[in-house]
């Protein structure tokens, strides 16, 4: 490793600096990275239509790619920007990269950076907790495409001998106590914002259901959720201003 | 998750595409995006691990976070595996491995999938629909991923200036607005389970209060390896909770 000579020709101060090795080497080589590997997967995604092209000689009518592609961008469009700019504070910038490539966000990758960042015992939003976060989005990423890679070929007729009772139970209750417990584990060290973000959030969500927003363009599901984070967000900062909350930083004075 | 599962009882008509969606030239074109996502994940693991070392993390911490990733992966990654099947049964194993391993998840592909066969007419799960249409179908799913993936590539580096722009530039803050954003984020996804059912709303409830005492436990007998399996725990006892009250008092709304 030729970067390692750096720190010892010093006095230390490098390599005690955390701040400096994450954002002068880590985050620029992340950057590098996650770009080239996100473009190239661009590319790549569209190798099952090549072959149905190439293979199978299947193209649709261009009219129909458009149609459906008009659609699906009037239904999702809005989450392409939404999504990545409300889940980077969490995940980080390594965590934005590797989360939109390998997906399952909120019930997968969030859960896992969360639990990790508790476990190693790291604060949420420093360097550290980046780095915990990165190394556990990338486990969690093994963990998921070996399994369903696995289960794509062999373990569909064993989930399906399950009894009904089971294989809704699975698909239905399973993410719900995640998000309880994720919510919970957040909430235990900020519990006034924690009571603040429920709010919002439900009041949203029945705003949502009961067709209260029905004003704005589209589905609004999008409303909601950037209600639900940055409305947190702002009211977190609020109270700290204040001095209603404050940081649990470590204060071992 | 009603829809999906009556796509299940579709899946008894095996369509004429089928033997095409479920073809060896079709898995060989998912295999190479796959490998983007491990080797991305790697290549982020590796260096992670090397300068959080030299930030001054312990290798107790990273082994720690790494382990929490992998083992709170399991119990999500399985639910995955249960909503794959409806994917499964429509478009067929590969692209559907494919989809959900990269980018994706059963709540935006289903719909892509539909929007796609929709525009000749069908809905997943008749029994008729044409290689053509399955073929809209593939390329819908394909150019309606990549916008999230387009977004995180380019835009990723510059949302750290826009976050600290809300911090204000106060250092104290960013743990604050971090845990926040995970508290809306996760208040957001919470609040969309409470209006689906009893069993859900229980299941949340359920999965936050054993996170809380697991913490507690893990906090009071300084135990690291009670932290690693809270969310794994949580996971269970809510998945358990909610096929309770599903059996015992349905759901009142």
């Amino acid at each position: 490793m030729g970067d390692s000579t750096s720190e010892s020709d010093g006095d230390g101060t490098v390599a005690t600096d955390g701040g400096s090795v994450y954002e002068e080497r880590f985050i620029p080589y992340i950057n590098t990275w996650g770009r080239r590997t996100n473009l190239l997967a661009v590319a790549l995604s569209l190798g099952p239509a090549v072959v149905l092209l190439s293979v199978f000689g299947i193209l649709p009518p261009t009219q129909a790619i458009i149609g459906a592609f008009v659609s699906v961008a009037g239904a999702f469009g809005i989450f392409w920007i939404v999504e990545p700019i409300s889940y980077y504070p969490v995940l980080g910038v390594p965590g934005t990269y590797m989360a939109f490539l390998s997906g399952n966000i909120s019930n997968l990758r969030l859960p896992c950076a969360a639990a990790a960042q508790e476990s190693a015992d790291v604060e949420t939003g420093t360097p550290e907790a980046s780095i915990i976060s990165t190394i556990a989005i990338g486990a969690s990423i093994i963990v998921n495409t070996t399994l369903l890679g696995i289960g794509a070929v062999a373990l569909v007729s064993a989930f399906q001998a399950l009894p009904e009772l089971w294989r809704s139970a699975l698909e239905s209750y399973l993410v719900p106590a995640v998000f309880g417990a994720i919510f919970a584990q957040f909430g235990r060290d900020y519990p006034k914002v924690a009571a603040i973000g429920f709010s919002i959030g439900l009041a949203m969500t029945l705003s949502l259901e009961l067709g209260l927003l029905a004003f704005l363009p589209g589905f609004p599901l999008y409303a909601v959720i950037v209600v639900s984070v940055f409305g947190t967000i702002l009211a977190a900062r609020w109270m700290w201003e204040q001095g209603l909350i404050e940081s649990p930083t470590r204060m071992d004075d | 998750m009603i829809a999906v599962t009556m796509w299940y009882e579709a899946f008894s008509l095996v369509p004429a595409y089928m033997d095409i969606a479920n073809s060896r030239w079709l898995w060989l074109a998912t295999v190479p995006v796959v490998s983007v996502v491990l080797l991305q994940a790697a290549i982020f693991l590796r260096r992670a691990w090397q300068d959080g070392k030299e930030m001054g993390l312990s290798d107790e911490q990273l082994r720690s976070g790494f382990k929490t990733g992998f083992i709170s992966a399991i119990g999500p990654a399985f639910a995955v595996l249960a909503g794959m099947l409806a994917l499964i049964a429509t478009v067929g194993g590969p692209v559907a491995w494919m989809r959900l391993s990269v980018i994706g998840s059963v709540a935006f592909e289903l719909p892509a999938a539909e929007i796609g066969v929709s525009q000749f007419g069908y809905s997943l799960g008749d029994g008729d629909i044409t290689r053509e249409a399955y073929t809209t179908a593939v390329w819908t799913m394909t150019l309606g991923g990549t916008g999230w993936l387009l977004v995180s590539a380019l835009g990723t580096p510059h949302m750290e200036s826009a976050r600290r722009k809300i911090a204000n530039g106060k250092d104290d803050l960013i743990p604050v607005v971090s845990s926040a954003a995970m508290l809306g984020a996760f208040a957001y996804f919470l609040s969309g389970e409470i209006p689906a059912g009893t069993p859900e709303t229980g299941s949340v409830a359920a999965g936050g209060l054993v996170m809380l005492v697991v913490l507690h436990i893990a906090d009071k007998r300084d135990a690291q390896w009670v932290r690693e399996w809270a969310l794994g725990t949580a996971m269970v006892v809510g998945l358990l909770v909610g096929v309770a009250i599903q059996v015992t008092v349905g759901s009142w709304w």
